[in-house]
């Protein structure tokens, strides 16, 4: 009697699961592709001090203010100004500063601000939310309530208000984005907790001695972290448009301080006749975005439980 | 529990969510800003002393015992009435429609804060209006689209469409726009569509003469329709195009994300295997049997919806130069207009729990399960 | 059981060489090996094997709802004469309308929480009124009529109501209220036909509103208001309660006498087999491994498989010192065994086993078996 060889490790378990992971992975090569950008990003924000001299933005050179000289893009506008001898890739800003070394500033003050945010209200939101999933009852009301107080305001007026009130900041910018974005952050792992909390696992913890803390921080928080960490990534890219936005409109610490919305904020009055100013730093910001929408979706479909074929 | 039970708790829940933001507010302006800021609406130039410290006690933020004006803009201690005290007087004022003068300049000193804002308010709840309409005739469908036909062409289209969407920025999408379709594309002598103002007379395609409309409703379009002048109405809904489509982009972005990854869950359920093995035709399986049910999720963002189209038209009022209020806030903010921002904040925030109310309960409508 | 006065010749259903594979990130699964099957008019087929077997994979294939990793690679399903494998995919769907129905096996996640038990089944008529009028119209007359024998004549209204659905008859027109009014009336008596308690309540329900037997209920009503020719029910009873379960077998009995269907019930449980069905196919690891009647297979199975299935059944009249049971695994359907996929377990198993897969043959009258042992 002959048996064939049956590797069974391979068809289930562990090497079905890094298999199916890569294969995905594979496919997607767009996904690839966002993850790619969002790293070269972050490489580039943490090298721009070197590439660029992290002082240049409080200069202004009045000779050479909005002018385009890089010959590959004509842009048909009559009167575009000269801008003499030295090659402006990207042209010049209102302050006669090359826009891509502008740029390339702006970059780091973008994803420090949205790190910062992201960081802290995944904290607060975690540390909220696990306590009202997990305690019930009238703490859990309470929270609820208030993240239903900051829910029923645009992000954009209160940070208006937080600005005015205030004064115009980057700390006072940051917490005005943080105050809008925490309460998504609560409910997120406050559903999560409660989805895990009814697992058997729990209950035996519980059985054993372990305190409500020590379960809630050390086993359940860790399981339901994965959405959690989903969307994380997914916001970087929001917030860094909400706080160019900001910057956009006006809320801004000084006209010249380098940061992508700020830059473009320059470009709407010269819309017709200096459009570079709104393109590239609006440009940057959609490839950031994207790099890290598409990052984010990516770990969501190679690690999701659910689409296992 | 009955639905007309479940609205009133709600209704209850909604008074006491705006009651909680009232709260807030009011610390956030008058607790950390100096008291002359909550009496500068209240006092015209021409008022003496004496009268502006009345006016001061008559709002609560003085108290009975402060000796001069003076004495109140410099905070002698005993003068101002404490945080508390002043949040009644400050409530009184809220909720009689009491918002004092105007600050903004520009605008006639004797006009007050609450004409200001709603004679400019409907221009921002057309804006608003028309993003929501444009949201949901385009995300849904795109959604739908994308996950019947998975994997091919239309799927694809569709994905890109809705990531772009979603990681635009708001503000260089309508600056491309407008590059785009007034700078660039010309018909008539002029560019295709108008780059800024409610009322495009400067276009390729818009009326140069419209004419008057009177006033029936308050909102531009509808009352063009009313006075029955077809050129105004033309030029209003061509300059609400770009605008308005702007101010959707995103929320179609995601709006498609969700749509379409809710409609391919519905897809692989059971109940549709059973429904394709009754021999019903296609599009009875899709319409009546998948969507009804992969709208839910969609249902629950919608009230998220709300609130991201009314934060949006700040920046939208700005990039096309749109006569509302979001633009307004600005200068406001500018000018310390503390009073129109409150006012700005309040009136949005009952605009989005009541939204959130009417869309919990087409939930519930919609899914028999729900009736707790 | 047997009925031999109402049994046909005609096969109604017959499938030759049927080989389905599951295109997967872990491989290819070799679901059906070349599965031979046929079910005669008016025949009560069991289709028993454990779980994984491919009873499932045979019906989806059957009414042309395999998901799309799935891939027939070769074979026939002949229905009436009819091969389904080659039909369009909207002739497909007619034949599901009228042909072949399928009842699955746990109705809370195969019946939509979102719409009405009654929407659900008048959706059915609604697809294709014009060719259910008939037996709307005709159930309608046939009631009138019992009132006419009951009372000897009709009121005005009945009989107007009688001229018009027999004009209607010959016109086959009807306006759209009418229909629906016809509509519900029907829907109603095939409620009542498989005993669903509170018809009129059931219709305005939703499902998680009912309890699982009158779910499974409803569903059998949504395969029986097509009149099909062949019924699949797939582990109908599995997910139900014991005495729902008897009910619901006790139901089918009844209805036999009523349907002109054929029935092909899928089930792991052999008691169930041996309660309702004529004949039964056993199978095993995507193979059709043994074909008989009913009274037959359970006196004298023939394959190994067979007899360890029936010998680890444990029997009230005896005490068991040791349960036996049938040694080794379920196979892994990757990389299946060769030739006879049961030969690794087989205690009978010899040298032309694992070379060639045995053919399915007649080796007593209408005893079909696929095993070496008996061809020679």
């Amino acid at each position: 009697m002959e048996t064939n060889p049956q590797s069974e490790a391979v068809q289930y378990g562990r090497g079905a699961d890094i298999r199916h992971a890569l294969h995905l992975l594979k496919r997607n090569r767009i996904v690839l592709a966002g993850a790619i950008v969002s790293v070269a990003s972050v490489m580039l924000a943490l090298l721009s001090g070197l590439l660029v001299n992290p002082s240049s933005w409080n200069q202004q050179n009045s000779n050479v203010i909005l002018c385009w000289n890089n010959p590959a893009i004509d842009w048909h506008i009559t009167n575009v100004f000269n801008c003499g001898g030295t090659v402006y890739p990207l042209g010049t800003d209102l302050y006669g500063r090359g826009l891509l070394q502008m740029i390339i500033l702006a970059i780091p003050v973008d994803l420090w601000i949205a790190f910062e945010v992201v960081a802290s209200a995944v904290l607060i939101g975690v540390i909220l939310g696990g306590l009202a999933a997990y305690m019930g009852g009238l703490v859990d009301e309470i929270i609820l309530r208030v993240t239903d107080i900051f829910l029923a305001v645009p992000g954009i007026l209160l940070a208006i208000v937080l600005l005015v009130v205030l004064g115009r900041s980057i700390p006072v910018l940051t917490a005005a984005v943080l105050i809008t974005w925490w309460p998504f952050y609560v409910r997120l792992v406050r559903s999560q907790v409660l989805g895990e909390k009814e697992k058997p696992y729990v209950e035996r913890l519980h059985a054993m001695g372990a305190s409500g803390f020590r379960i809630l921080f050390r086993h359940v928080v860790p399981n339901s972290i994965f959405p959690v960490v989903v969307q994380a990534t997914l916001d970087i890219g929001a917030v860094i448009l909400t706080v160019s936005a900001l910057m956009f409109i006006g809320l801004t610490p000084d006209p010249k301080f380098p940061e992508l919305g700020n830059l473009a904020k320059q470009g709407i009055q010269f819309l017709f006749t200096a459009p570079w100013l709104i393109l590239f730093p609006g440009l940057t910001l959609l490839l950031i975005s994207i790099g890290f929408n598409l990052l984010g979706d990516g770990i969501r479909d190679i690690f999701d439980p659910r689409l296992r074929r | 529990m009955r639905l007309y039970e479940y609205a009133i708790r709600r209704l209850f829940l909604m008074v006491f969510v705006l009651f909680g933001l009232s709260l807030f507010i009011f610390y956030l302006t008058r607790g950390l800003l100096p008291p002359n800021f909550a009496i500068s609406p209240y006092i015209t130039p021409r008022m003496d002393d004496a009268a502006k410290l009345s006016v001061a006690r008559s709002l609560g933020v003085a108290t009975e015992s402060c000796p001069s004006y003076s004495a109140f803009v410099a905070q002698q201690i005993g003068c101002i009435t404490p945080l508390w005290g002043q949040y009644a007087g400050w409530l009184k004022n809220v909720l009689t429609g009491n918002w004092g003068l105007t600050l903004l300049p520009g605008v006639s000193g004797s006009d007050t804060t609450w004409h200001v804002f709603f004679s400019r308010f409907p221009y921002t709840a057309e804006l608003a209006i028309a993003g929501a309409i444009l949201t949901i005739l385009l995300g849904i469908p795109l959604g739908v689209i994308s996950a019947t036909h998975n994997n091919k062409l239309p799927d694809h289209i569709s994905r890109v469409i809705s990531l772009g969407g979603y990681s635009v920025p708001q503000f260089w999408f309508g600056a491309m726009l407008q590059i785009v379709f007034v700078l660039y594309i010309r018909f008539n002598g002029a560019g295709l569509l108008p780059g800024s103002s409610a009322l495009a007379t400067t276009c390729g395609i818009c009326f140069s003469d419209p004419g008057r409309i009177t006033s029936y409703s308050g909102l531009p379009i509808v009352d063009a329709i009313l006075s029955l002048n077809f050129p105004f109405f033309w030029d209003s809904i061509v300059a609400l195009i770009l605008p308005a489509f702007t101010l959707a982009i995103t929320s179609i972005g995601a709006i498609t994300r969700i749509m379409r990854s809710s409609m391919m869950d519905v897809l692989r359920q059971d109940y549709i295997l059973l429904a394709k093995s009754k021999g019903l035709k296609d599009r009875v399986v899709i319409y009546k049997h998948a969507l009804k049910n992969a709208l839910l999720p969609t249902v629950t963002v919608s009230g998220l919806l709300a609130a991201y189209l009314l934060g949006g038209v700040v920046i939208i009022e700005i990039v096309f130069s749109w006569p509302g209020v979001g633009n307004t806030a600005l200068v406001a903010a500018e000018v310390l207009d503390i009073n129109f921002l409150e006012l700005y904040v309040l009136v949005t925030a009952v605009i989005i729990v009541l939204t959130n109310l009417v869309v919990d309960l087409i939930y519930a409508k919609l899914d028999p399960r729900i009736r707790y | 059981m047997l009925r031999p006065e109402s049994r046909g010749n005609e096969d109604v259903l017959k499938i030759s060489n049927l080989n389905v594979i599951f295109h997967t990130y872990a491989g290819e699964v070799k679901a059906l090996n070349g599965v031979e099957l046929s079910v005669k008019k008016s025949e009560l087929l069991g289709l028993v094997g454990e779980s994984g077997c491919g009873k499932t994979v045979t019906s989806l294939s059957i009414v042309g709802l395999l998901p799309p990793n799935a891939e027939v690679v070769s074979g026939e399903i002949l229905l009436n004469g009819k091969n389904l494998l080659t039909m369009t995919k909207e002739e497909m769907r007619k034949a599901r309308l009228k042909d072949v129905a399928i009842v699955f096996q746990d109705p809370l996640t195969y019946l939509n929480p979102v719409l009405t038990v009654g929407s659900q089944i008048t959706e059915i008529i609604a697809t294709d009124t014009e060719m259910f009028l008939p037996k709307l119209l005709e159930h309608r007359l046939d009631e009138i009529a019992q009132v006419e024998n009951e009372k000897g004549q009709l009121d005005t209204e009945l009989l107007s109501e009688k001229r018009h659905l027999n004009s209607a008859l010959e016109t086959g027109r009807l306006d759209a209220n009418e229909i629906k009014r016809l509509t519900r009336n029907y829907v109603l008596s095939i409620l009542r036909s498989v005993r669903l308690p509170h018809p009129e309540k059931a219709l305005e329900s939703y499902p998680f509103e009912l309890s699982g037997g009158m779910r499974q209920r409803a569903m059998i009503a949504m395969a029986l208001i097509r009149r099909p020719k062949l019924l699949l029910a797939d582990e109908m009873t599995t997910a139900l309660d014991v005495t729902v379960q008897a009910q619901i077998l006790q139901l089918m009995k009844e209805l036999r006498n009523e349907i002109d269907a054929s029935v092909i019930l899928i089930t792991h449980d052999l008691a169930v087999v041996a309660e309702v069905c004529d004949r039964v196919a056993v199978m095993y690891a995507g193979d059709v491994v043994e074909v008989a009647d009913v009274d037959e297979l359970f006196k004298n199975p023939l394959h190994p498989y067979t007899r360890g299935l029936l010998a680890s059944i444990p029997r009230v009249d005896s005490t068991i010192d040791q349960q036996s049971s049938i040694g080794g695994s379920v196979p892994n359907l990757i990389y299946p065994p060769s030739g006879c996929r049961f030969n690794p377990r087989c205690p009978k198993a010899f040298e032309k086993c694992p070379q060639t897969k045995p053919e399915l043959v007649e080796v007593s009258p209408r005893h079909l078996v696929s095993c070496f042992l008996y061809e020679e």
